[in-house]
């Protein structure tokens, strides 16, 4: 198990832990589903579920979205480590914050982007600036009213109706729902980051990258092989 | 003049530990930010629509998904117990067996790593215990694993599918010739040393042998079957039966059912402590509970931890594409190349060294996405066929995995072996030299790649 790598502390970070790996599992498990269930229906029923594809692209973009923040907690991002272990442990120390720095840049950037874009959907005021957020706008025309395609709405959702859409019915699901994911997932990853950056200053762990996807698996080899000799 | 900072900034980045998804993603940017009037919001729409945008790439997770499905222990030791079944008694057999089962493995797995620790670890140790030397078979397996790539189905030619616009169909079946030309190339060269050095050759264990290696190890290859036959349909009779993305989500579900209810070595029926493997009509409530399963859950997790890292690169690699387009830098750069009278030749050395120091460090996928946008309008402008770079660009990777000083299959052969850096690149340098051979053979003789998908899809038609 790759996770146990991040031995969670405290009650909390397992049930936080916990949740992340099932919501991967399931997203991708639906993803498979739904398409699966799709193939199915057209050869033998020669019909389909009309959402079936959009629903999909969205679990896509969610399990990506959602999971970059978990990647970075179990440090599983690909990176180049070659010129890296050229450096000794002081050096590559420094090399892994000034990483750490262009990261957490690259999700405050991202995070600000993800709210300018997500809010006029939620009826909301994107950020003003072009760097930085410099307060809030006034009058960027509302996009509630847009929805998804095919994606039929959910009665659980029919909260958003006053209170973001006049009062309006939705026919399909609002977008609002599906981008969600990009603040929300923009600042776990702000938040993992930091975390990382925190772990390397207390030196618990090196680096933000593995070298390769298969890392794992050799270590788990090496063990193996240093257990038999 | 600021691409340049662009492209130092990325390279920069990257060298100092920046996860690679990061250096990319910040870079553009950076440079969208400084040079152009595209906001922070469109970027992050880009990125939530490199997903959703994107159904070709959609392929990736559900090839994943099936190949780990697939790459459980049991599977690869069925294959390699067949190649050994075919090939084993000739001379230097086990090492010929070691190329087959990974060429076998590699239409399954998709991943050269991956390939290299699944066959590997048991191959390389099956060598030493019949008297190869440790070199001998690490060598061997570096290279065979890079077959993983270029035989389909390929996740790095569903990325340079979607990063050019060119069908995943067509790709897939360029790669078919190519990959099996390069296995046996591999192979001849392993039985004219062998011949030589006088290695050890097994005994014939007849065709019993080969009959049931091959019906235990049928469910696992079927699997290439329903994913080539859902593209393609089958010869004569049916046209496409799937796209390539609904074949990939296909095989998931098969590879699922194979590992749970036939080979049994995950899931409720497997094996463990106290328990033997079980059936499912002494067990069939398992039908429902295999899928709820914490082994399912873990290969479905461990599958979309990878997706997860792949396609955090590919998405910021968009992003920078669409810097590349916007600035129109491919054009500059094939009309710079002609005006100083640079032929297609010239240039498809230039990419081949290119790629071949790219393929040093990075992940394949991650690299194709970065370096396809950038050659591919050069290419047509200058002539080659979509495909046929596709196809080149492929083999280049495969063997920046393995030259010398860091190729990334070296790493991993390194640690599969249990021996040091340098006796591995020692080892696999006169494999290199084949690889090398046919990287020219490739790149020099379009057909090669190009006949196969032109013969039973049509010419390929250039749309920009």
């Amino acid at each position: 198990m790759s996770a146990d790598k991040e031995v969670s502390r405290s009650a909390l970070g397992r049930v936080v832990n916990e949740f992340e790996e099932n919501a991967i599992a399931l997203m991708l498990g639906l993803m498979t589903l739904v398409t699966f269930i799709n193939v199915v229906l057209r050869y033998v029923f020669t019909s389909s579920l009309i959402w079936g594809l959009e629903v999909t692209l969205i679990l896509f973009a969610w399990l990506v979205i959602f999971g970059v923040s978990y990647c970075v907690k179990v440090t599983a991002h690909l990176g180049v480590d070659a010129v890296t272990n050229l450096f000794g442990p002081s050096g590559r120390k420094v090399l892994a914050l000034i990483s750490a720095a262009c990261c957490i840049a690259y999700s405050l950037l991202l995070l600000k982007g993800a709210w300018d874009y997500w809010a006029p959907f939620a009826a909301l005021q994107p950020t003003d600036g072009r760097w930085f957020p410099l307060g809030f706008t006034t009058g960027v025309r509302d996009r509630a009213f847009y929805t998804t395609d095919q994606v039929p709405m959910l009665d659980m959702f029919r909260w958003l109706e006053p209170l973001i859409n006049y009062d309006e019915e939705y026919d399909k699901l609002p977008r609002v729902i599906p981008y969600v994911i990009l603040p929300v997932g923009a600042a776990l990853l702000l938040f993992r980051f930091i975390e990382a950056t925190v772990g390397i200053i207390r030196g618990t762990r090196e680096s933000l990258i593995v070298s390769h996807e298969a890392e794992d698996a050799v270590d788990e080899l090496a063990a193996q092989r240093d257990g038999k000799e | 003049m600021e691409v340049v900072l662009l492209f130092v900034l990325v390279i920069g980045l990257m060298l100092i530990g920046v996860p690679i998804a990061v250096s990319l993603g910040l870079s553009s940017t950076i440079f969208l930010l400084a040079f152009s009037n595209t906001s922070l919001g469109s970027i992050a729409q880009s990125f939530y629509q490199a997903m959703a945008g994107h159904y070709t790439l959609l392929a990736i997770p559900f090839f994943v998904l099936a190949s780990s499905f697939m790459s459980t222990g049991g599977v690869a030791k069925r294959i390699i117990r067949f190649s050994i079944a075919c090939v084993g008694h000739l001379r230097g057999g086990l090492a010929i067996a070691g190329v087959f089962a990974c060429m076998l493995f590699a239409a399954l797995s998709g991943s050269s790593p991956a390939t290299v620790v699944a066959i590997g670890s048991i191959v390389i140790a099956a060598m030493r215990q019949a008297g190869y030397t440790r070199d001998f078979a690490a060598g061997v397996i570096a290279n065979a694993g890079t077959l993983g790539i270029l035989i389909p189905p390929s996740i790095v030619m569903v990325v340079y599918a979607s990063a050019t616009d060119v069908s995943v169909g067509r790709m897939f079946l360029a790669g078919v010739f190519p990959g099996l030309l390069a296995g046996l190339m591999l192979m001849v060269t392993i039985y004219i040393m062998a011949g030589i050095r006088g290695m050890p050759k097994g005994d014939w264990l007849g065709w019993g042998e080969i009959g049931r290696s091959f019906s235990d190890a049928f469910w696992g290859l079927m699997l290439i079957a329903i994913i080539m036959i859902g593209i393609y349909g089958i010869p004569g009779l049916t046209g496409a039966i799937f796209t390539p993305t609904e074949a990939a989500a296909v095989a998931s579900v098969y590879a699922a059912i194979v590992a749970l209810f036939v080979y049994r070595d995950m899931g409720p029926l497997s094996e463990g402590e106290g328990r033997a493997r079980s059936s499912v009509l002494r067990k069939p409530w398992t039908l429902v509970t295999a899928f709820v399963h914490k082994d399912t859950r873990r290969t479905l997790f461990e599958a979309g931890k990878l997706t997860i890292t792949l396609m955090f690169i590919i998405a910021n690699a968009l992003i920078l594409k669409h810097v590349l387009t916007d600035e129109q830098i491919p054009q500059k750069i094939a009309g710079a190349m002609l005006e100083a009278g640079f032929g297609p030749i010239m240039f498809l050395i230039v990419v081949n060294v290119i790629l071949l120091i790219g393929g040093q460090f990075m992940e394949p996928s991650g690299l194709l996405v970065i370096v396809a946008p950038l050659v591919f309008p050069i290419a047509i402008e200058l002539g080659i066929d979509p495909i046929h770079l596709g196809i080149i660009m492929v083999v280049n990777m495969e063997i920046g995995m393995i030259t010398p000083p860091v190729g990334l299959n070296l790493f991993v052969t390194s640690g599969v072996a249990g021996m040091p850096m340098m006796s591995v690149v020692r080892a696999a340098l006169p494999f290199l030299a084949v690889l090398f051979v046919f990287l020219i053979i490739v790149t020099y003789w379009p057909p090669l790649s190009t006949f196969l998908p032109t013969a039973s899809m049509g010419p390929e038609i250039i749309t920009n």
